[in-house]
């Protein structure tokens, strides 16, 4: 068993009086998709910033590649993990292109020195971080835009400008915070096929989601969260029927669900029924 | 040892001085995160507002009565003090409050420079210091070695009692809830009903009635006053509100009387003298931002993403 | 907006007709009915001198042209006709309003401008009326964007274009500085009558906007973008062939480069960083006060005279060693805090500066006796001679900031378009989400305060020896203001608004000399309206329109545009 290449032991996450995150593992093997779901509040963005450094765990350690993950987020994003964030944060008055190569910024190693002065050198390495920026654009279905301001682009758009300047940085790891939070079916679909595209190239991926179907559709394994503990880790088979899990999102125990389910189907069959009889019959009264 | 009390006394009164300005500008910084260059400008037109009510408008007959001067020069301060916060806050940081941070920042300065400015052109003979009458008892108290003038003693009067009666109506009341339900969260304090326009423009009267009564008070202590004492003192106040915590009332009291007994004893024992004691305090203010930037009250500011 | 652009819209054309005509009519009226205390006004506007009403000049020629301009634009087929027509009104409102108000306040009241003693003048309220018409004339036309024009050029054509527009600029720019005159007591409607020309100036260049023309050659140069800097640059040090050579121009222009060198400087730190340094004019103290003490001043401490250039780089490195050191607690300070912490260095230098702090600086006394620069054996401060033609002292100057000014915006220019820069704008836009991109979010920041100090460092340098004298007084806190002053109003971040800005900062206290108690409250309220009106500065950087104004990229307001059934590029 090779090591995975970015695991969380045993993370704990503490604020004053408050306990966001209780020894949470997580393990991340090489070509993996992980999803991570849970109901809101649970500290999946809070987990997602222990793994970039952003807060620094107050129990437990993340290791990336296995070794310990730097404190500082910059840090962080040269070893190789990279972030998307739940409430877009792209640069809103820097191009397209511009977002994009800002991500290029860490593999790019032209100092000051050759900024202000722009020599040879310093010519054909913005040529190579202009030219690699073009390609992640195409990569994500994003041509032909290089010089709109990243302001004015559709909702959809920029969540996946956002993941392109994420994928500029090369990373190892990707992390993804809900990158299909309010798109249509079409446009999830579009992400979901970009996400295993993603994986083909040999970054290994976590997501956030809500969107169950999304998540089981595409992972490899699925991590719940549930008020800041890890319920339950396996496959989407596994997790999928986890009475625990059904309980946590809908808040009722699975028989009674079951039941629910059950009453429901009879009452569209009986209200189908007295729509095609001639005879005015009173609809069955159950509510669900 | 006299030369210590002596100047640990002095501490003392600079500091009730600065809390009553300090409090301004950490009201203001904790609703609506601006620093207020333009409040020891605040400070500044109160004293002159006191000035000119005591010039023009208390009756000759009464001038020397202080127990009806003063109170009628601090009426006139404070009233002055308030008049330009509620302009400054309607018409220059009301329209930007949702623009980039550097905008409001800006404006506070420009508004600053124009207040300097402003009256230094237009009150009569401003360009050089103006005397301010003593407008209290006059002559000092003599504690054995320590001599502290009765204005002094008044203004560590008068500072601590409106600290007190600020966190007592901060706490206490209605409209002393809602400013602190804004400060932590205004979306949701808005959603609760709180009008945050109304809040914020009570913080901005409350911070200028402490500020006109520090400028009156100030003028009556030391007998004189100028253009440039609002920048001055500003600055101290605004190094004290950050030492305590900004946003934190108990704070920037705390802060200022530090600053006041640091800017006195540095004045008397650091080398160079008064002429260098604004450097010390400046070496706190750096300190205090890179060591503990919550101050002494305050709560490290979390990154949310 | 649109309510009053209704309303007028049915005669709208005549009503433009009626203002042309009125503002040719206002030219040659005369302006006002009797001498004024300091003689009488400029420009034969007064009654008394009306012997030969056609020969305009000055204002009244500007009058004159705004008036045919119009004309031509209502009957011509031009694009953008409103947005034209609507400048040009502006313009002329300008003119007539400016001067109305100097000659009123001038010669004691109305009565210049109306009827006094059985004299009548009304130029003034005709200009002023006229404006107006042509104003809502324009808006009752219709809202536009500014046109574009498609027209595409070959290469030595565009050249041409290129050189005429640029030998024009130089002309404009030498009416500028020259325009009213020097100020000063032997002069003393300079100041009015530089207003107004400002006012003439601003009308018409908004609608060769409006009309297409700066759009098209802005793009054209973009295309040629090397020729354009060097007939830029030769343009530029023509100017002493120009009407602005004389020695007192060549001061004012010298003194205006030294200013925007030091703006660009602090451009980089406010402008693309987004750190607001208040204390930025103490680097370019620092950098004056090692130059002078290696320049072999007789009040230097230091024993030592160094050929200027070592010098001046010398000051230069120092001067970025205290910028590094001043920008070392931004690695742990916000944005709001670091003005003040800013504030607090830039006190400290004065202060120390004022005391003599190690002997350096000479307190009270400053350092006289900086000698001027001397290149084989000319010194900068004597007039020149090229073949039969005799330069103004001081031209050397001239050129040596010229060239200084053109290496710093190149330096700006290439940082801006850089890793580097891309980083900083990246800070300023989002610090968290730049981090989160791997950018060293301090690094970058120290190095934003270094780069900036050392420019502002070479800056002092050159100032020294200009100046002659290196005294604390130079280097308050007010002149932090003004340059950051200049900096917005020129447009935070853009290229050439740093040097606008530094321009009109210093120019305009030169003309309006009477003003000059009230200048810096003037530069108060002027920052405050500003960032209320157009925080986007003049010359606004593409970036920072976008941030602050709402616009979208083609440069019109956002509802303007829904108001319009343009294809947006908004939703």
């Amino acid at each position: 068993m090779s090591t995975p290449v970015l695991e969380a032991r045993d993370v704990s996450m503490v604020f004053g009086g408050l306990k966001a995150l209780q020894n949470v593992s997580l393990k991340l093997d090489e070509g993996k998709v992980v999803g991570l779901i849970g109901p809101n509040g649970a500290g999946k963005t809070t987990f997602f910033n222990c793994l970039t450094g952003l807060y620094t765990p107050t129990t437990g350690s993340v290791l990336l590649k296995g070794d310990v993950l730097p404190g500082d987020p910059a840090k962080v994003t040269t070893a190789g993990v990279a972030r998307t964030f739940q409430n877009i944060r792209l640069f809103p008055s820097m191009t397209v292109l511009e977002n994009v190569m800002v991500g290029r910024h860490v593999r790019m190693k032209q100092g000051p020195l050759a900024s202000i002065f722009h020599g040879p050198g310093y010519r054909k390495g913005e040529r190579a971080a202009r030219e690699r920026s073009s390609e992640l654009l195409e990569f994500v279905n994003l041509p032909g835009i290089e010089d709109e301001l990243a302001r004015n682009l559709p909702y959809g758009d920029q969540r996946r400008l956002e993941i392109a300047r994420a994928l500029a940085t090369d990373p190892a790891v990707l992390l993804l915070d809900e990158p299909t939070a309010g798109m249509n079916p079409q446009e999830t679909e579009a992400t979901r096929r970009l996400i295993l595209a993603i994986r083909e190239t040999g970054v290994s991926v976590v997501v956030i989601e809500h969107d169950i179907k999304f998540i089981f559709s595409l992972c490899d394994s699925v991590s719940v969260l549930v008020q800041g503990q890890l319920l339950v880790e396996g496959s989407p088979e596994v997790v999928r029927r986890d009475p625990r899990v059904i309980e946590a999102y809908l808040g009722k125990p699975p028989d009674e669900v079951e039941a629910e389910v059950a009453a429901m189907v009879e009452e569209t069959q009986h209200t189908k029924a007295a729509e095609t009889t001639t005879e005015t019959t009173k609809p069955e009264g159950e509510q669900a | 040892m006299s030369t210590l009390l002596q100047q640990l006394a002095n501490g003392v009164v600079q500091g009730a001085l600065i809390a009553l300005i300090a409090l301004g500008y950490t009201m203001v910084y904790g609703i609506i995160q601006l620093i207020n260059f333009a409040h020891g400008e605040v400070f500044m037109v109160g004293a002159y507002g006191g000035l000119a009510t005591y010039t023009w408008l208390v009756p000759d007959s009464v001038k020397d009565v202080w127990y009806v001067s003063l109170p009628l020069v601090l009426i006139g301060g404070v009233a002055v003090s308030v008049a330009v916060a509620l302009v400054m806050e309607r018409f220059a940081y009301r329209p930007l409050r949702n623009a980039p941070r550097l905008a409001p920042l800006i404006t506070a300065l420009g508004v600053s420079v124009f207040l300097q400015e402003f009256v230094r052109n237009f009150y009569p003979n401003a360009t050089a210091a103006l005397p301010f009458p003593g407008v209290f008892v006059q002559g000092q108290l003599v504690l054995g070695p320590i001599r502290v003038g009765y204005s002094g003693i008044l203004l560590i009067f008068v500072s601590v009692i409106l600290s007190v009666l600020l966190q007592t109506y901060i706490n206490r009341s209605r409209m002393g809830r809602a400013m602190r339900a804004t400060a932590q969260d205004p979306d949701t304090a808005k959603l609760m009903g709180v009008n945050p326009d109304r809040v914020i423009v009570l913080t901005f009267v409350l911070g200028a009635v402490l500020a006109g009564v520090a400028g009156v008070l100030f003028g009556t202590y030391l007998n004189n006053i100028n253009t440039d004492m609002g920048f001055q003192t500003g600055i101290f106040a605004f190094t004290a509100a950050v030492l305590g915590g900004v946003g934190s009332i108990r704070g920037a009291v705390v802060g200022a009387f530090i600053i006041g007994l640091v800017k006195s004893l540095a004045g008397q024992y650091m080398p160079g003298g008064t002429q260098y004691d604004y450097v010390w305090i400046f070496v706190m203010l750096i300190l205090v931002l890179v060591f503990r930037p919550q101050g002494l009250f305050g709560e490290p500011e979390r990154v949310r993403a | 907006m649109s309510k009053i652009a209704n309303t007028v819209k049915p005669f709208a054309r005549p009503l433009a007709i009626v203002g042309g005509v009125l503002l040719i009519v206002a030219a040659l009226l005369p302006w006002v009915t009797f001498a004024l205390n300091s003689g009488n006004y400029p420009d034969r506007a007064t009654l008394q001198y009306f012997d030969a009403p056609f020969q305009v000049t000055g204002f009244r020629w500007h009058m004159l042209l705004l008036g045919v301009l119009v004309l031509v634009a209502v009957f011509a087929p031009i694009p953008s006709k409103a947005r034209v027509i609507r400048s040009l009104g502006w313009g002329g409102l300008a003119v007539a309003l400016i001067n109305s108000i100097f000659i009123t306040t001038e010669g004691g009241g109305l009565g210049a401008i109306t009827a006094s003693d059985g004299n009548v003048a009304f130029g003034g309220i005709v200009g002023i009326v006229a404006g107006l018409a042509v104003i809502f004339a324009g808006t009752g036309l219709g809202i536009e964007l500014p046109a574009k024009w498609n027209i595409k050029l070959a290469r030595p054509w565009a050249y041409l274009v290129l050189v005429v527009t640029f030998a024009a600029v130089l002309f404009a720019v030498a009416q500028t500085l020259t325009a009213g005159g020097q100020g000063g007591p032997a002069n003393p409607y300079a100041g009015g009558l530089f207003l107004s020309f400002l006012g003439f100036a601003a009308g018409l260049l908004t609608a060769l906007n409006g009309f297409g023309l700066i759009g098209w050659i802005s793009e054209l140069s973009e295309k040629h973008r090397a020729f354009s800097v060097v007939v830029l640059l030769a343009c530029a040090l023509l100017l002493p062939f120009t009407n602005a050579g004389s020695e007192y121009w060549m001061t004012v222009a010298a003194n205006i480069g030294i200013y925007a060198a030091t703006a660009i400087g602090l451009n980089i730190v406010v402008g693309l960083a987004g750190l607001l340094d208040l204390g930025y004019v103490a680097f370019m103290g620092i950098g004056a006060v090692v130059a002078a003490n290696l320049s072999g001043a007789a009040a230097s401490k230091v024993g030592i005279d160094l050929p200027f250039p070592i010098a001046a780089i010398i000051a230069a490195i120092i001067a970025g060693i205290f910028g590094a050191v001043v920008g070392s607690p931004t690695l742990r300070v916000r944005g709001d805090y670091l003005a003040i912490v800013t504030l607090a260095f830039g006190e400290i230098f004065t202060r120390s500066a004022q005391n003599n702090i190690g002997g350096l600086t000479n307190g009270a006394n400053a350092i006289p006796g900086v000698p001027p620069l001397n290149l084989f054996g000319k010194e900068f401060n004597e007039t020149l001679s090229i073949g039969s033609v005799e330069l103004p002292a001081g031209v050397l100057y001239y050129v040596l900031i010229v060239l200084l000014v053109a290496g710093v915006m190149a330096i700006f220019a290439n940082l801006k378009f850089s890793r580097i820069g891309r980083a900083w704008i990246a800070i300023r836009e989002d610090e968290d989400a730049a981090r989160a991109m791997g950018i060293k979010t301090g690094k970058a920041k120290i190095l934003a305060f270094l780069v900036g100090a050392t420019l502002a460092g070479l800056a002092g340098a050159v100032f020294a020896h200009k100046n002659g004298t290196v005294s604390y007084e130079s280097f308050k806190f007010l002149e932090s203001v003004t340059l950051l002053a200049a900096v917005i109003l020129g447009g935070m971040g853009s290229i050439p608004g740093a040097v606008l800005g530094a321009s009109l900062l210093f120019v305009l206290p030169e003309k309006l000399r009477e003003f000059s108690d009230y200048r810096l409250m003037i530069f108060g309220l002027a920052l405050v309206l500003i960032m209320r009106f157009r925080p986007q500065g003049l010359v606004p950087d593409r970036h920072r329109r976008a941030e602050l104004a709402g616009e979208d990229v083609g440069g019109v307001p956002v509802d303007e545009v829904h108001e319009h059934d343009t294809k947006g590029a908004t939703a």
